[in-house]
């Protein structure tokens, strides 16, 4: 009995092994990462909880059609590497669905101090945003991402950015600034903090948040399709 | 004495990388959050070794240190020197990961440096059991 005494303890440590995977698996599939975690089909009879919450910045910055039956909303963070991923995969999305079908909000909420550059990257968009090219420097900053995330100083790079979308600088350069882009930010943050939003990208599909495991080009577009489905 | 301490130790460290691994596969610490550096540390390059979680390769190397050190405390000789030379590995590859976090990453994970401190206390009290035990 003695002999087999290891035995049985380095047994009952992999039973408790086995024991903590399956307990921790359960606790995170029930930890809420916002108001409605069970979204894995969004559907049209259920009540829209990004409806309920606070506005945020208007005009949002969206592409497509207003009327489009299907609208996705991404809160992001212009330094997060998982934002930066998911950004060709909206694009083609975008390109794949059209304006008439899909329509495409984004957020700022930049993880500040987590991401030292996020405030910055999201006040260059946002003011790029008040030429009228929020997108072209929403698209130059993500597709960049690597190049400005290392850097010390990212206020010329972005200016470089501003100068290559045909900005006008010196605007652009008192906009950063300005009360406008802060209130923007702020607005946007506040609709995040409202629907429960805590990391990023987290993304509303007609109103429901989309499980980040659903993120996935082939998730997301199965989504869209059966969103579409139920809106005909 | 000391290999049933350092075989309770294990166990933490197991429980902290089955956490970690849980984390992983769920997709959640890839997401970036307010919190902690834990997203940087796990969405990097750093945190898979071909595919597969480097936290699901510490619950192993934590399990086989677990087994190894309850062989060790009811008298199996031998299975000491094979113990010191898995936790000296351990350690090292704790001191890599500690480098990455510091000067790479930039960002600390809590569950990581929890994995450092257990590994650590290992390490110490793996290396003084096997003395001990050659002093008798």
């Amino acid at each position: 009995m003695k002999r087999a005494l290891p035995f049985v303890i380095i047994a009952a440590g992999l039973g408790a092994g086995l024991f903590m995977f399956l307990y921790f698996q359960r606790s995170t599939a029930e930890t809420p990462s916002a108001p409605s975690a069970s979204v894995a089909s969004p559907s049209a009879n259920t009540p829209s909880t990004a409806d309920q919450a606070v506005p945020g910045a208007e005009p949002p910055h969206a592409l497509g059609s207003a009327k489009a039956p299907v609208t996705l909303e991404e809160f992001g963070d212009f330094e997060c590497p998982p934002c930066g991923m998911l950004h060709p995969v909206l694009k083609n999305l975008e390109g794949e669905f059209g304006p008439a079908k899909l329509r495409i909000i984004f957020r700022e909420f930049p993880l500040v101090p987590t991401h030292v550059h996020a405030l910055a990257a999201a006040r260059a968009a946002e003011a790029a945003g008040l030429q009228g090219k929020f997108w072209e420097m929403h698209d130059m900053i993500f597709e960049n991402q690597k190049d400005w995330h290392e850097a010390f100083d990212v206020r010329p790079i972005f200016e470089g950015y501003a100068t290559k979308i045909g900005l006008n600088v010196e605007q652009f350069k008192r906009d950063n600034t300005g009360e406008i882009v802060e209130q923007r930010i702020f607005l946007d943050g506040k609709r995040a903090h409202s629907l429960g939003v805590k990391g990023t990208p987290t993304v509303f599909l007609n109103g429901r948040e989309v499980p980040f495991e659903s993120l996935a080009p082939d998730k997301l577009k199965a989504l869209i399709n059966s969103e579409l489905a139920a809106h005909p | 004495m000391l290999y049933g301490l350092a075989a309770f130790v294990s166990l933490i460290g197991l429980a902290d990388s089955i956490y970690l691994t849980v984390e992983h596969l769920s997709g959640r610490s890839v997401r970036c959050t307010i919190v902690s550096g834990c997203s940087e540390v796990l969405s990097s390059s750093y945190a898979t070794v071909r595919g597969v979680p480097l936290a699901a390769i510490g619950a192993i190397a934590y399990f086989t240190a677990f087994s190894l050190a309850t062989l060790a405390a009811f008298g199996y000789r031998g299975l000491g020197q094979v113990l010191i030379f898995i936790v000296s590995a351990m350690f090292l590859t704790t001191l890599w990961l500690l480098y990455l976090q510091a000067f790479v990453i930039r960002h600390f994970c809590q569950f990581c440096l929890l994995s450092a401190l257990v590994s650590t206390t290992l390490t110490i009290l793996v290396i003084v059991a096997h003395y001990q035990n050659r002093e008798r």
